[in-house]
Parts: structure tokens; sequence; C-alpha cells
């Protein structure tokens, strides 16, 4: 096997959160060297991101099998990215997300930017969760992060354009080719992501990217939403009145993504939100408060909708 | 100090957090808002954690990921003569030598399937390798020749002690490398610029020269006629060599059916052989010799390795004589750097041409000469004196000092081109290599020391060297970009010594992720020249510096276009 010379390192993309989160399609060649990609709604066949923001978390867990795991959450103005960093990393890596943490803990804040590799995992029951693995980062100031918005805004305002122009377009690759609107690099992923996705709304990515510009451009004031209505403790604590409104949101959001006109089963539900750090009695729990409260409902036993 | 703007936001942060102060609160939304660009909407929560964060919180991730995959006991090999009659689910990677389609009725029913050759090895270049027949029951859209594949799922059929592939209906096909040949129909004329670098093909082109040559066998045996020629259309121009009689007429248009493409380094030239089918074309409305004569004229980005009968304009700014003893007779040939507005390259003499050498710069045009490459740099070759003419002036702004001048190129244009000299470029840093700083080069060629070892000469004591070793990528491609000692004191704005001592007290480690802290996810602009080869792209650049950007003026700016569309 001549591995070598086929194996080209993949561009990085400058990608916010949201774009990255709202993922759930993937693909990845059968072979040992083929890159993996996840496929965003906008076509962009990701493999590396350059992302940067606030780094709202980073805990360490041990995992099964006895290795340190660091999970961590990285804000930007549309959302997070979730990443984790293992025993794989390089020892630089590695030593950062320990500095990281002590910062953490010792509730400094730091801007971090880093560059990752796409990373994703799914449920048994098919979805996909999309989540990073750094490869280098380091902490930046203000003046880079802005730097930083201006090239992601400018990348997914280049992909939008190219989306809407595909949608005149037929999903085939000669179409996309000869279109002067749709980059080369985007060909594939959109006719992908066309495919999959179906119909989708860019309204949210418009927002994010005003948000995002708006931050850029140092006006702090238009940036500025109101006190979210959400309590904002971190439901795994559990232990106030203010408990579970991330967990409903977490448990919201995923019925919301997971359903596919049939309602989310029970176990879906459970392990996903396990997943995103909520405790399995506690996702059980707050099924039972939503469907108390009338939010959500459960056509047949064991799956679960919102009420519309 | 915050004037209350923050208001809502601490009375929300004093519902989670009761004990905490107005102001300590109001002094961090400030902070993240000032310092990090942070709205309080996205530090709230960071701001609550942080006045929490004596309680930390034990978290566990999902129970493993149990894809329960089956194992299926798939067969995995390189070579086709591994292979036994019985064997089944097998991989292997192929290329698709041939692949045509037929109707065939099977148990009744009409069913198209594909059938054709394909061959094992298909990344060896001369290597030996195997064909064997394959047949594909469920014709993949996948399978087109010269398309390099893997075949997964697929078995041995054997038929009276001949062994053929059964490319079955479960069976996947990945395509590796797009096929270089695509599949014309005969007699469909192409452009010549977009030929492919292999297999045949039918053109239509004006016969700009032509000139008779022989080819002496390697065996002494004897000698071929043969003709040389050169053709063009409006896309472009290509070399031809007909190892037949060749009655046609410079000027003459004519059409080549079934002209066999040869590729020579990176130069593709037509074979017209015994079933080459040679004829004169009727079109009025085809370009004239002028016209097409124009295209010969190449800059120096357009050379490519192998390329001849090349005319060009260019100045040369380096001229020297190089003595060398061959066979016990002493030689010399000249040779120097050369530029256009396009880059720099390389040019060598075999007869002394009228330049002096203390009047450089001189403007040259050179007529029908060669090109060869040497790591990837373009040596244009003259082999007489009469093939250059001396210039008064050049064709371009005098101005230009083409030994300090760079030309402007995109990476993904560096990276996916031929190796280039004397370019300057702008990306991102996506990635800090640990090994940038000191390293130790063999005394002998200059390589780089691993563990005080070189490749070929052992053990070394080794040079000193500064170096810095970054991945820069502009999004569609990416590219090793290597600084040397210069270029990279120059970027970190330090001397040697100050480096030496700020590596010798912090560690290579903590110095290489100061550098990331510096560069990771920044603009850099960096020249110098660029080699390019299947492995991907490398720039060696001489100089380099970090590019100052605005973000408040950029974000406006795409505010302004945005809205626009």
């Amino acid at each position: 096997m001549q591995a070598g010379p086929r194996v080209k390192r993949q561009p990085a993309w400058h990608m916010l959160a949201s774009e990255f989160r709202d993922a759930t399609l993937n693909e990845k060649g059968s072979g040992e060297f083929d890159p993996s990609f996840v496929i965003t709604k906008l076509g962009a066949k990701v493999n590396r991101v350059i992302v940067a923001g606030l780094l709202e978390r980073l805990e360490v867990s041990e995992t099964a099998n006895g290795s340190t795991l660091y999970q961590g959450q990285l804000r930007d103005p549309s959302g997070q990215h979730y990443f984790s960093v293992g025993d794989y990393a390089s020892e630089a890596m590695r030593e950062l997300t320990t500095r990281l943490t002590a910062k953490m803990e010792a509730g400094e804040p730091e801007l971090v930017l880093m560059v990752a590799k796409a990373r994703w995992y799914q449920t048994e029951e098919g979805a996909i969760y999309t989540s990073l693995r750094p490869e280098e980062a380091c902490i930046i100031d203000g003046k880079t992060y802005a730097n930083w918005i201006t090239r992601a805004c400018q990348g997914t305002i280049n992909r939008m354009d190219a989306f809407s122009a595909s949608l005149e377009l037929e999903p085939t690759k000669q179409a996309y080719s000869a279109s002067e609107s749709i980059p080369d690099n985007l060909v594939e992923g959109l006719i992908t992501s066309r495919n999959h996705y179906g119909e989708i709304d860019l309204e949210q990515y418009k927002l994010n990217i005003m948000q995002a510009l708006d931050i850029a451009e140092g006006k702090m004031s238009s940036a500025t939403k109101p006190v979210p209505v959400l309590n904002v403790s971190s439901a795994v604590e559990g232990d106030d009145e203010g408990e579970g409104s991330d967990l409903e949101e977490c448990v919201l959001s995923l019925i919301r993504q997971l359903d596919q006109g049939d309602g989310v089963d029970f176990e879906a539900l459970l392990s996903n939100a396990n997943a995103r750090g909520f405790p399995r009695p506690d996702g059980e729990a707050m099924l039972d408060e939503l469907s108390e409260k009338g939010v959500v409902h459960e056509p047949r036993f064991g799956w679960f909708k919102i009420v519309e | 100090m915050s004037d209350g703007q923050f208001d809502s936001y601490i009375e929300a942060v004093q519902k989670e957090c009761p004990e905490a102060d107005y102001d300590a609160i109001a002094t961090a939304f400030l902070k993240y808002q000032d310092d990090f660009k942070i709205p309080p909407q996205d530090s709230m929560r960071s701001i609550i954690r942080s006045l929490n964060s004596s309680k930390s919180i034990p978290n566990t991730r999902a129970g493993g990921s149990s894809s329960s995959s089956q194992p299926v006991a798939t067969k995995k090999v390189e070579r086709l003569n591994e292979l036994k009659a019985a064997d089944k689910e097998i991989e292997i990677e192929v290329e698709i030598i041939s692949h045509n389609l037929r109707e065939q009725t099977i148990r009744g029913e009409q069913k198209q399937i594909a059938f054709g050759l394909l061959e094992d090895n298909p990344w060896a270049e001369n290597g030996d390798k195997n064909r064997w027949e394959y047949k594909d029951w469920a014709p993949s859209p996948n399978l087109a020749p010269g398309s390099i594949v893997r075949l997964e799922g697929v078995s041995v059929n054997e038929y009276q002690g001949k062994m053929s592939l059964n490319i079955n209906q479960s069976s996947r096909v990945v395509v590796i490398r797009e096929g270089t040949r695509p599949v014309v129909a005969p007699g469909e004329a192409q452009d010549i610029a977009s030929l492919p670098t292999d297999g045949y093909a039918c053109v239509v082109g004006r016969i700009l020269s032509l000139r008779e040559d022989q080819i002496h066998k390697k065996d002494g045996s004897g000698s071929i006629d043969i003709v040389r020629g050169r053709l063009a259309d409006e896309s472009g121009i290509i070399g031809f060599l007909s190892w037949e009689s060749f009655e046609h007429k410079v000027g003459a248009l004519i059409k080549i059916d079934g002209a066999q493409i040869r590729t020579f380094r990176d130069t593709p030239e037509l074979n017209f052989g015994r079933t080459t089918k040679v004829e004169l074309f009727h079109d009025k409305n085809f370009p004239g010799i002028e016209t097409l004569s124009k295209q010969t004229v190449l800059t120096v980005s357009e050379l490519r390795d192998g390329a001849r009968d090349v005319d060009t304009v260019v100045q040369i700014i380096e001229w020297s004589k190089r003595t060398f003893t061959k066979d016990g007779t002493d030689k010399y040939l000249w040779s120097g750097q050369i530029a256009d507005p396009t880059g720099r390259c390389r040019m060598s003499a075999w007869e002394d041409l009228p330049i002096d050498v203390d009047s450089l710069p001189l403007t040259v045009k050179l007529k029908g000469v060669r090109v060869r490459a040497w790591q990837g740099i373009p040596d244009i070759t003259v082999d007489t004196a009469d093939q250059v003419e001396m210039l008064d002036k050049s064709p371009w702004d005098e101005d230009i000092d083409f030994s300090t001048h760079t030309v402007e190129v995109v990476l993904n244009e560096l990276a996916t081109g031929a190796s280039r000299v004397g370019v300057t470029t702008e990306a991102i840093v996506v990635s800090v290599r640990e090994d940038s700083g000191f390293i130790q080069r063999c005394t002998e060629c200059r390589r780089v020391l691993r563990d005080g070892h070189c490749a070929t000469h052992d053990a070394n004591d080794g040079e000193t060297d500064v170096r810095m070793r970054l991945v820069i990528d502009d999004g569609l491609a990416s590219m090793s970009l290597l600084i040397n000692k210069e270029g990279s004191l120059g970027l970190l704005a330090m001397t040697e010594e100050e480096l030496g001592s700020e590596i010798n007290s912090n560690g290579q480690l903590d110095f290489v992720q100061t550098l990331r802290s510096k560069m990771l996810g920044r603009k850099i602009r960096a020249s110098g020249r660029t080699i390019v080869d299947e492995q991907g792209g490398m720039m060696l650049a001489d100089s380099a510096e970090m590019v100052e950007e605005d973000a408040e003026m950029k974000a406006t700016e795409i505010r302004a276009q945005w809205g626009v569309n």
C-alpha cells in the first residue's frame, strides 16, 4: 500500500458553532486513510475547522478504560462547540488543556482559538452529534477573536450564497460545477446536503452573522440581547430551585431535532441527554415534568412529541 | 463604572449567586465585553460558573458506542495473484483499464451489465502489474476507464482455468482517483487544452511546424524516420510525432482520429501510428496560422518540464560560466537566473551568447528552446546561439527589479500548480510544528538530522540552523511553509542568541506554544519558492511577516457587501 501520496491534508473551514452543530450528516470512506467529513446544511464538507470563542466549560473525566478525557465547550456568538481532548492528543495540546482547566477552576475566563478535527458520533437511533477534537489551540486576545469572527462570517455568507444559488439548479454535479455562483469546494457537499436536509431555513444563520459582525465591529450594545428567559443554573447540580432549565432546553431541542414525525423514543432521548452531560435519572424526571406540564405528549407508549 | 448597562444581567446573576457583589459582577461583565468581545448574554453563564466554581460537577459521558458491526471475513489483498478461485468478499485497489456496457438476458430478464479489464498494483508507476477481466452485474457509475478504485465485496470467478472478478450487486466501488481518460465518442474532436495526459484522442488542429527527424534504436540496429511537429487550435498547442509517413504541409488544417497521447515529463505529446487516421479538415472559421502562433509565446509561469519549441521573452538577471570535466575533457556551460513579470526560473546555454555580464539585466527573446526542470524549477535549455535574440527594451515596465520582484499568487493556485520561484502568498496559519526553532543539519547534505543521524550519511555532528515549519491554509488548500533562518529570525524579531536563550530557559514545548499564541489562526504573508509534487505543496520562504488586520473595518465591509446581495 502506498498510502502516503494519496493523503493530502484537508483544508480548514472557518465556521460558526451554529452551522457545525446543526450538521447531522457524515461521510466516511471505508479505507484506513480515507478522511471523514461532517457535511453541514450549507454544504461544507468539513474535516477540519478553525473555531474560536469563550471557553465556557472544561472538565476532566475518567473513561471506562481508565484513560483521561477532557470535555469542554467553546462559545462563539452563534452557540457552542463541544470538544474533547484525550490521551491521544499531542503533549502540547494536553498541557494547554491542563492549564486551561486550572484557569477555569480559578474562574479566569479565556478566549481560545483552535484548529480541530470534526468528529461525530451516532446514537443507535441514527441521530448524529458533532463535536471537535482540537489538534492545536492557543489563548487569544479580543482583537484576534474579532478577526476570526470576520473570517467565519465571510465563510458562512459565501456558503449561504452558494446554497441559495443551488436551489435554482438541478441537484447534479454537472449543473453545480457549471454554475459560477457555486465554488468548486462546495459542489459535492451541496449535492449531498440538499439530498439529506431538504429545505433549510437560513434565517438563523443570518441572525448569527449580524450579531457576530456587531461584535467584530465593536458595537457591543447592538450585540447585546435581552436577558435570556431561561434560568441559567447548570442543571446537573440539581440542588436548587432553578433545576432543570438547561436540561429542559436540552430535552426539548433533542425532541425537535430527532423527531421524524412519529416522535422520539425514550431511550434515544435519555442516552442523548446523557451524552450532553445530563444523568439519565434527571432526564427521565424532566420528561415526566414536561409531560405533566403539557409541553410534550406521548402519542404512543415510549415515544415523545412536542405539543404544537 | 458600567453605568447600569448590565443591570438586568447582574440581577439575573445575583438570583443564581445571592452572595455575589454587584460591582464585582459588573466588572466581570465589562471585562468580558471589552477584553474578550463577549456580549453579556454569552458571558453570564461563565460568570455564574466562576462564582460557583467551588462546586465541581461529576460528568459522565454516554455509554460506549456499541456499534455491533458483525465480523465479516473480508479478504484484503494488494495483488490479483494472491487470490484463489473460491475467494469471496475481497477488497482490492485496481485501475480500470476498459469499461464496456452490454445488454444481457439473465433468467428471461433484460439486464445491463458492464465488463472490461482491470489492473492491480495501480499506484506503482512502472511496476509489474496483472490484468484480469471483470464483470459488473449492477453497473456502477463509479467505474470509468483510467480511474483507480477500491473494490469491496467482490468475488473470484473461475471459468476453464481463467480467473476473473465479479463485481456483485452488494459490492462497493470507491473511487480513489478519478479517471484521467474520459470516454469520448470516437470521431468527436476535443480541445487541445483539455486533452488528458494519456489515452487516445481525436483532435482538429492547424499544423504550425514540421521537421523530419530520426530515432536511433538503442540496440544499434538502425534508425526510424519520424516526423515531429506542432499542432494548434484556439485552446492551445501540442507537439506531435508521427511514426508513419506524413504528407500534410505547414498551415494545413487536419483532423486526427485515434492519436495516442504520451506524456514526456509534464508535457503531453500526440503520437500518430498505423491505426491513427489523419485527414484534411474543412472549416473556414478556423483561425489562421498567424493567430495560432501567438500562443507559442509562453510566460515563465507557463513553462513545464519537458516542453519543446518554446518561445518566450525573459530578462536575464544573473549569468555565469561553469566549467566541468567530462570524459577527461574540460567543458563549460553558461547558466543563470531569468525572470519575467510572472516569475523567475533558470536558464542554461551550451554555446557562448552575446551577453555582457556587466550590463545585466538584459532582455532577450528565446525561440524554439526546450525546458527541463530541477526540483520542480523550470530550466530553459538553449542549445544554439541563434535561438537567442537580444532586445533593446522589455515589453513590460522597465522599472521592475526582478532580483527582488515577487509575484502574488493565491495559495490554492500554488498548491495545485507547478513549482514556482519568486512568489508571495497570504494564508492562515493552521499549524505550528513542534520542530520549529533550532535544528541540526547533516554536514554532508544539509538534511535535518533525526536523533543525530542522517538518513543517508548516518551519525553526524551536524550544523545548527534555525527554521520554522508551519502549515498554511486558505480554506481551499493547504501547504507546508518552511521559513529559513533569516526569515524566521525576522518574523520573530529576535537574534539567534535571543532565540537560543528563550528556548533554553522555557523549553522547546513552551517556545512552540508561544509561537502558536502569536500565529495560529492569523494571516501570514510569505515569499519564496514552492515545490509541488504528489505529496502536496511546500513553500520554502526566505521572508515572512504576520499581516495586521482591522477586524472592525473588515466587518463593516462584509456587512456592506452582504447588503447588496
